[in-house]
């Protein structure tokens, strides 16, 4: 039964039977975590016998909440060892206190092999050295950058950046501070981008305008880099037409859209124009997303503009319905896969009382 | 339908993101491109990059840039086509746009006097003049970017701060999303009278990218919501309400003012900072009241392209909270014109701003500060033993008395912009007088040099 969990990445599971393998995996007292086993008790529905289909997970309660206070061990299934958890990771923390989650290794390279295929599909460089300005920890970002560069025949150099620190300075009005390490950032970056072989970049679109403001680096970036990964924050079509246009005609730019609590990201779809917004695809069906109205819970059309619910369902992990704090368009998903592709991605300003604020990250 | 492109140093540039901009029936006349941040920036580093042209090439463009904008073409649009679409899209009766058109060229053609008269008397304007050799005061910027963040949709927010480009600033202007048509045109206009694209750049924006206009010029000036954030800071000029006044004293006879009143409040409709808002008068202010509302009472109700239009409109529903605030802020205050409404609909989604008359019983009422977007004047009692502390936070004040000595107490007293004494609106101006102060007074500063 759990074999259908165990695909590599380019197989695509019958979206129906992989949930129901899942619910016997997560909810089986021999293999389920504590965390979820517990849960279960107070559900009125039995998750082994009532949930059957990918649509079946509305059942759920958005239990991301308690994250920020359940012991990370409880999280982990029983069928799990220790020795099987890659690491725990927290959520940015830009609405209260960070919620926590754990990446086993099986599931992260899972991912990578999954992130790496969508990389060649736009031509990112192999044996090439990374350069990422990004969290290094405790957020999964920074592990999967450097994860990426080892898995393509790279060195990952990074440039640490907090964000929660840079939400805190700004929120408090200190501009002036917050511009300040934002530079501070990009000195640090310089001197790496200066000495070492960098092929692909990776960065957040706030600190990328910042670059750009510096020609001595713009020569670098377009003497040295094919391809520039960015997320955290949205770029907008109208600035990314700029990079591509008239700063870095001849590199690659490529977005991913991520949240620790999906342990992972949602990359580009290859294939598009200049002219289409960029649309992010998820790694379905283990990755799904939803653009709701929040107060219907239901979802929005095909190209209006909703709320974005992030489901993960893997061997490692199971977190459905988790209300995200970002706004998109719905798109429709590539063929065969469940759940929707976003584009246009926007925070809501304000989110569970705590105002959003965006930062460099 | 109009396309309004923002105008950066390397040309027109078009986002896919645009803001549709209505005329006052709500519809759709033109699209207003949105430049992002990263376009600002490098906007904003392109102008500190550059030098000032000549002066005598900056004024004679500002000469002829003020002739294109008030009579010529500019970027294939006529004049009276310019006209026509910015009262359509502001609201502002079509005369008015017209007339402000030709005060601002006429300011433009004069600029060069006009900021000899704001220098201090002891500098000169360029540190090779021989009396440096001597030892003299040099007039120099107090930087070299300005931001424009001008809110107002009359031609007169834009024939001001072209001074700055005669200073020999390099200038950004952020049009309001209201009525972008008036400084995409002056840009447009300095640009084609020979102001290089790197001198002078027309940046539309939303918030944010606002933020980096400002946090990329050295000062910035206006009224638009980014002002008003970084009110605080020294080098933010913010352009206030005028709550221009007029006092009149029991020694002149206040029929002979009921025309200055009446113009006053309501030429160029009235809706300017140099408007009145109150008359206080010396004696019964009731058959003053009177006597102002019947003559305001005969405005006609037009839409803003009629010929004859003289009063402000706007789109029914701003219009319609425009009239609730009013009625708010009328309680308890005699109404003499517009207490039962100042609203005429049009039928087409539009609506006249008429004009409000109401009658305060004391000099201190804050309704006399109550400025309001078309005619609306308030009328109260003064004695002697008020002093002049109720015309504190004027920017022009007309004064009918033969007291010398209470002339002396308004000259002095620094909450007071500018003092007309006798049978002057407060509207009037010549090229060369301040307006709230001379903007060159924010914008440069003196200092001792001596050489050879």
């Amino acid at each position: 039964m759990t074999d259908i969990l165990d695909l590599p990445f380019d197989v695509t599971p019958d979206p129906d039977e992989f949930i129901k393998a899942a619910m016997e995996w997560h909810f089986n007292p021999e293999t389920g975590s504590p965390f979820w086993l517990r849960k279960a008790e107070t559900l009125d529905f039995d998750p082994r016998a009532d949930v059957k289909s990918h649509h079946d997970l509305w059942l759920f309660p958005n239990v991301t909440n308690e994250l920020r206070d359940v012991p990370a061990r409880d999280l982990l299934p029983r069928a799990y060892g220790i020795g099987d958890v890659l690491g725990v990771f927290e959520s940015g923390g830009t609405t209260g206190a960070p919620k926590r989650v754990l990446c086993t290794k099986d599931w992260m390279a899972k991912l990578l092999d999954w992130s790496c295929a969508n990389l060649d599909l736009f031509g990112f460089p192999q044996d090439a050295d990374w350069l990422g300005v990004l969290p290094t920890g405790p957020h999964i970002v920074g592990e999967l950058f450097r994860r990426s560069a080892a898995a393509r025949g790279g060195l990952g150099f990074t440039i640490d950046l907090d964000p929660r620190w840079v939400k805190k300075v700004i929120a408090q009005g200190r501009q002036r501070e917050a511009d300040a390490y934002a530079e501070h950032l990009i000195d640090q970056l310089e001197f790496v981008l200066r000495t070492q072989p960098i092929g692909v970049l990776t960065i957040t679109p706030p600190l990328l305008e910042r670059l750009a403001r510096r020609p001595e680096l713009v020569d670098l970036v377009n003497d040295k880099v094919k391809a520039i990964r960015w997320g955290g924050t949205q770029l907008d079509q109208d600035t990314r037409d700029v990079y591509k246009n008239d700063i870095f005609p001849d590199v690659t730019l490529y977005g991913h859209y991520g949240s620790t609590m999906i342990l992972g990201i949602a990359g580009e779809r290859a294939g598009l124009t200049d002219d289409d917004p960029c649309v992010f695809d998820t790694f379905s069906p283990y990755v799904t997303f939803a653009v709701i109205d929040p107060k219907a819970r239901r979802p929005v059309p095909y190209g209006e503009r909703g709320q974005v619910v992030m489901n993960h369902v893997s061997k490692a992990l199971f977190l459905p319905n988790n209300l995200e704090r970002d706004l998109a368009t719905r798109i429709e998903p590539l063929p065969g896969k469940v759940g929707d592709a976003v584009a246009g991605i926007a925070p809501v300003t304000r989110f569970e009382e705590e105002e959003v604020i965006e930062g460099v990250y | 339908m109009a396309d309004l492109d923002a105008l950066l140093p390397n040309g027109n540039y078009r986002s896919r993101t645009r803001t549709a901009v209505t005329d006052v029936t709500g519809a759709e006349v033109a699209q207003l491109s949105s430049v992002p941040t990263l376009l600002v920036t490098r906007a904003m580093d392109t102008l500190r990059d550059t030098d000032p042209m000549e002066l005598d090439k900056r004024l004679a463009a500002l000469r002829y840039a003020g002739e294109l904008f008030a009579t010529g073409s500019v970027d294939g649009m006529p004049a009276e086509e310019y006209f026509l679409l910015a009262a359509r899209i502001g609201g502002l009766p079509i005369t008015v746009i017209r007339e402000g058109a030709e005060v601002a060229a006429r300011r433009l053609a004069q600029i060069g006097d006009s900021i000899s008269l704001a220098r201090p008397h002891g500098a000169v304007a360029d540190w090779r003049d021989a009396r440096t050799c001597k030892g003299s005061a040099v007039w120099t910027r107090r930087g070299e970017v300005f931001s424009v963040h001008a809110s107002g949709t009359h031609p007169g927010a834009h024939s001001l701060w072209p001074e700055a480009l005669a200073l020999g600033y390099r200038v950004a202007v952020r049009p309001t999303r209201r009525e972008p048509l008036t400084p995409y045109r002056m840009v447009a206009a300095l640009r084609a009278a020979g102001f290089g694209p790197d001198q002078v750049v027309l940046l539309p924006t939303d918030q944010a990218a606002g933020d980096a206009i400002l946090a990329g010029a050295d000062l910035a000036y206006g009224g638009d919501d980014i002002i008003r954030k970084y009110a605080d800071d020294p080098a933010v000029l913010q352009q206030q309400p005028g709550r221009s006044k007029i006092l009149i004293t029991e020694d002149v006879d206040w029929r002979d003012y009921v025309d200055v009143i009446v113009s006053s409040v309501a030429n160029h409709a009235g809706g300017g900072c140099v408007n009145t808002t109150g008359v206080l008068v010396e004696g019964d202010p009731t058959p003053l009241a009177e006597a102002v509302a019947s003559r305001l009472a005969e405005l006609p109700s037009l839409p803003p392209e009629h010929p004859d239009a003289v009063l402000p409109v706007q789109q029914l529903a701003s219009a319609q909270a425009l009239d609730r605030f009013l009625r708010s802020k009328a309680e308890g205050t005699r109404s003499w014109l517009g207490g039962d409404g100042i609203l005429h609909d049009l039928g087409d989604g539009s609506a006249v701003l008429r004009p409000a008359v109401h009658q305060v019983d004391r000099p201190d009422s804050p309704q006399l500060g109550a400025e309001m977007p078309f005619p609306c004047v308030w009328i109260g009692p003064w004695i002697r033993a008020d002093g002049i502390e109720p015309l504190q936070d004027t920017l022009v004040l007309t004064v009918a008395t033969e007291d010398e000595r209470l002339v002396d107490q308004l000259m002095a007293e620094p909450g007071i912009g500018n003092v007309f004494v006798g049978r002057h609106p407060t509207h009037w101006t010549e090229p060369g007088l301040p307006h709230d102060g001379y903007l060159a007074d924010f914008l440069m500063r003196t200092k001792s040099v001596i050489r050879g």
